[in-house]
């Protein structure tokens, strides 16, 4: 017997090949999953930068609140104030402290966005799922619907809705936002479906005589995941820009503070194009938004590259 | 510069010698020492398992090993052309199409889906200085095939066995002598697979061709070929008489191969499969006999010694006389 | 021939069934907002001192319907009104047809579109096509990342940059206008044409910034999946030029974005008005906004109804041309 397994040992099992199967064998898919997770983000160090920044503005809108006043400090004597450790991005027209206002203006579009993605999720989802899986005359008719809402321009939309609808509270906003944009994530969620079904998956699944429910929930859903969260993240961001914009254009009223009643301040009313030291109070929000795309555009291509192997360079 | 400056009339067919020939990727060989002739005017079929590296032998005639394969030894001498591993990339270009020729498989788009087949002739021609290419028309109605109607059509509009035979029209259409075919039955039907072999064997015999054809189907060689090689894990273990091989397979691996194919008459259980997997780049072994973890003749010197060819078989056992 | 008739004839009636779903929209989103604005107008006229039948007249002549009946009626005079290209009068600039202001802007704005579009396009595919060559060293992957940066980004932040570097910081090009009322008058000639392009170079350019980064990707990702087809590798082994194989690549490459561009144009035309708002540019855009300001409903609707025919023809185009580049599509029935 010892003969026996002495004469193993040398040959294929040790190889780094086998070592590897066995690991595949072992773990369970969600296990590899966040392992393949970890190695795409060591690859590049700049996409555990991407995830710190994302993470720091949802901490921002999260807890950025509870770090001043309701009713931010003003100073008059202090326009425009040098940068100091007291004002370390200058203050605005009217002495309030820039830093104060980026990161008091981060929650309220951040929540608007979120709850927007919620709804676009959710309905997205659904109408993909629900479009691939049965075909037929539902797919036609929602995939016009969603056709329809992916044709038409959606910030003029946005801004004749805004006008139309008086979207006072943050979720009429956000139900507004959302609807607009379900319309990529459908076909996204759609086309993937089919693709499931053209490899068998939902074939073999009724075969074996599973219920509705666990082919979508069990079967489907976690193939469709990685697509809805690329998607997902990319749409939250154009909400949140959405906004800035609506505010930036004055569409929205400028009662509250957040990045976008800042730009349409500097640009259009304050002059901070012309005075150099008005250029924080310009630059600040900008600066917010370049950051925020950054942290996004690292993430997501940490994603592809996770979920898209063929990208990936040999 | 025409293809008449470079090789004045042809009437002979060349010879292809490889000589200790060894690709590796990184330090790990596909291909490992193979000296392989092929003799003017044969057919030749190289027979193996997916990765044998039969088709990086295959590619190696055209001096196209994939990144990062590199040839680290060893020459592929052509007649003609000279060693085909020492060519510049220019001479290189000219001498592929117009003088060496390779059919892909038929399931494989080796065509443009963007534009007709005439015009990719075309620019076959323009991309080797000739614009001379009567030879197209009577080489795609040999194959059967209505030249005009093919000449105007897309890839997507030809079936599996029609792209086959454009493919080889490509192949031969600027007068090449030596003809490579990658696996050209797979995917086919049982007609359509006799029909290209008839093609493959006139086409052979009318043009004066030296082919090598890579299959892993043994009934294809049995068809066409006067010679086979078979190869494993990089090594050619067995090469000879095709009909020979065959008939009387020498190396347990060829014998193993042999044995695994039904025959009509007899026993349908006397076909046994070979039991294990066939080696993968990673998973080959560095030193002796790669075959030796499925051989049923294995010795002791088959772990330490790589078997040398004697006699065109590659096997300690073999060649110690010891096989039953 | 005949399957590319039936092509249009599809693409037509869908894009016209669009353009009626979305005046139906507008239309009801129109009489069902707070404080009707019908309504309001109407009241507004009979304060100004006209009889109930002018008031409604004019209010009918500024909605492109009469304010009183049954709602299908009203609608029904609505639709009338839009087939005669009658969009209703602008409730602010007193009297003046929303159907001229619009199309007078439209040309500036396809202007400002169009060239940031190509620009974009030229740029965004080159480099797509070097990241996707490169993808393994630095350059590659820093083109890649660059572009969707400025992609990600909203483009009024490229146009609040520009403006503040090229306008004020370093006076290279105007804050601005269409054309310099001073110097030149309208017309086809080559001054006005000049300075017009003058004033264009700034948006468009922000424009093209914003968007090239798309084009990059798109390009990026469809290089690096035909990189893989065997028809490059048989090219290769036939023994075909250098350049013919990139050539081959490149079409091969470029074709799946044409459907790109189609999806493209929607979100083009909303950045045209934050672009058009931040440089003064008179196109459908600015006329958009202004109209919110005055709360101008009958131009509101009517420049957003410009906007999205113009997106829905461009996405027609877009999808015609590539029926015709394409022969796989071509030669469906």
């Amino acid at each position: 017997m010892i003969a026996k397994f002495a004469r193993q040992k040398p040959g294929r099992e040790n190889s780094n090949a086998a070592i590897a199967g066995q690991l595949a064998r072992s773990s369970s898919p969600r296990r590899r999953f966040w392992r393949g997770v970890w190695v795409a983000l060591k690859r590049r160090p700049s996409r555990i930068a991407g995830v710190a920044i994302v993470a720091l503005f949802i901490f921002m809108a999260i807890a950025g609140a509870w770090f001043y006043p309701d009713r931010l400090p003003y100073d008059v004597n202090e326009v425009y104030a040098p940068i100091s450790w007291e004002h370390p991005l200058s203050t605005d027209n009217q002495g309030v402290d820039v830093l104060a206002l980026v990161v008091t203006g981060t929650r309220g579009v951040l929540l608007v966005a979120a709850a927007a993605g919620l709804v676009t999720m959710l309905v997205g989802t659904a109408a993909g799922l629900y479009a691939g899986y049965r075909r037929g005359a539902a797919d036609s008719v929602l995939m016009r619907i969603a056709d329809f809402v992916l044709t038409i321009p959606g910030f003029p939309l946005l801004i004749v809705l805004t006008t139309a609808i008086n979207v006072g509270t943050w979720w009429k906003m956000a139900l507004v936002l959302g609807l607009i944009g379900w319309g990529g994530l459908a076909r996204a969620v759609r086309s993937q479906t089919l693709s499931l079904r053209e490899r068998g998956f939902i074939e073999a699944a009724r075969g074996l005589g599973l219920p509705t429910r666990h082919i979508v929930v069990k079967e489907l859903l976690p193939n469709v995941a990685p697509y809805i969260a690329t998607n997902l993240l990319i749409a939250v961001t154009a909400y949140i820009y959405a906004q800035v914009g609506l505010y930036f254009l004055g569409v929205l009223p400028v009662d509250t503070s957040n990045w976008g009643v800042m730009l349409n301040n500097a640009v259009f009313l304050s002059g901070a194009l012309i005075s150099p030291d008005a250029l924080p109070y310009l630059l600040a929000p900008l600066g917010a938004i370049l950051l925020l795309t950054l942290g996004v555009v690292l993430i997501v291509d940490a994603l592809e590259e996770i979920f898209n192997p063929r990208l990936r360079e040999s | 510069m025409s293809i008449v400056e470079i090789w004045p009339t042809v009437t002979a067919a060349p010879g292809v010698a490889i000589e200790e020939l060894t690709i590796a990727y990184g330090g790990l060989p596909a291909v490992a020492n193979v000296s392989l002739e092929l003799k003017p005017g044969t057919i030749t079929g190289l027979v193996g398992e997916s990765g044998s590296g039969k088709s990086t032998l295959a590619l190696s005639l055209l001096g196209a090993v994939t990144k990062p394969g590199k040839v680290t030894r060893g020459k592929v001498v052509i007649d003609g052309i000279g060693d085909v591993t020492k060519l510049g990339a220019e001479e290189l270009r000219r001498v592929r199409g117009s003088k060496i020729g390779y059919v892909f498989q038929a399931a494989q788009n080796s065509l443009n889906p963007l534009k007709t087949v005439g015009k990719q002739l075309l620019d076959l021609g323009k991309a080797h200085g000739v614009k001379d290419l009567r030879e197209a028309h009577p080489l795609l109605e040999r194959m059967g095939l209505n030249a005009d109607r093919v000449l105007k059509s897309y890839q997507h509009e030809l079936s599996g066995g029609m792209r086959q035979r454009v493919g080889i029209m490509f192949a031969l259409v600027l007068n090449a002598h030596v003809l490579v075919l990658d696996e050209p039955t797979t995917a086919l039907d049982m007609i359509t697979q006799a029909n290209i072999l008839q093609i493959v064997r006139d086409i052979q015999r009318d043009r004066h061709l030296t082919t090598l054809i890579v299959t892993h189907d043994v009934g294809v060689v049995a068809e066409v070929a006067q010679r086979i090689a078979v190869m494993y894990g990089g090594r050619i273990v067995e090469q000879g008489d095709a009909r020979r091989v065959i008939a009387e397979p020498k190396h347990p691996y060829t014998r193993a191969l042999i044995n695994a194919i039904p025959r009509l008459t007899g026993d349908v259980d006397a076909a046994k499969p070979l039991p294990g997997t066939p080696p993968t780049l990673g998973t080959i072994p560095l030193a002796g006999c790669v075959f030796r973890e499925r051989c049923p003749l294995r010795m002791e010197i088959c772990d330490t010694v790589e078997p040398v060819a004697v006699g065109g078989v590659a096997c300690h056992a073999v060649n110690k006389g010891d096989t039953p | 021939m005949k399957s590319l008739l039936w092509r249009l004839a599809g693409h037509l009636t869908r894009g016209l069934a669009m353009i009626w779903a979305v005046t139906t929209f507008t239309f009801f989103l129109i009489r069902l907002m707070p404080g009707d604005p019908v309504q309001v107008q109407y009241e507004r006229l009979i304060a100004l001192g006209m009889s109930p039948e002018q008031a409604e007249s004019g209010t009918a002549m500024t909605y492109g319907f009469v304010p009183h009946g049954p709602v299908w009626q009203q609608y029904l005079d609505y639709i009338v009104g839009l087939a005669h290209l009658d969009l209703g009068v602008s409730v602010d600039s007193q009297g003046i047809p929303v159907a001229d202001r619009v199309f007078g802007a439209m040309p500036w704005t396809v202007l400002l579109v169009l060239s940031g579009i190509l620009v974009s396009f030229l740029i965004g595919v080159g480099l797509g096509v070097v990241a996707a060559l490169k993808r393994g060293n630095v350059v590659g992957h820093s083109l890649s990342i660059a572009g969707s940066l400025l992609h990600g980004v909203p483009p009024f932040v490229i146009g609040i940059l520009l403006t503040a570097l090229f306008t004020r910081q370093w006076r290279w090009f105007p804050s601005g206008g269409i054309y310099d009322a001073d110097l030149v008058a309208p017309g086809f000639y080559a001054d006005f044409m000049a300075d017009v392009a003058y004033h264009t170079i700034l948006p468009a350019s922000a424009f093209a910034l914003a968007s090239y980064g798309g084009w990059l990707l798109a390009m990026r990702s469809s290089v690096a999946s035909v990189l893989g087809d065997d028809f490059l590798l048989a090219a290769e082994l036939r023994g075909l030029t250098r350049w013919m194989r990139f050539r081959y690549l490149a079409r091969n490459a470029i074709l799946p974005l044409f459907t790109v561009l189609a999806i493209s144009f929607g979100l083009v035309f909303g950045g045209a008005i934050f672009i058009e708002r931040i440089f003064n540019y008179p196109g459908l855009g600015m006329l958009l906004f202004a109209s919110i300001g005055a709360r101008d409903f009958s131009m509101m609707s009517g420049s957003f109804l410009l906007i999205t025919a113009a997106v829905i023809i461009a996405n027609i185009l877009a999808d015609l041309l590539y029926s015709v580049i394409d022969p796989r599509v071509r030669r469906q029935t």
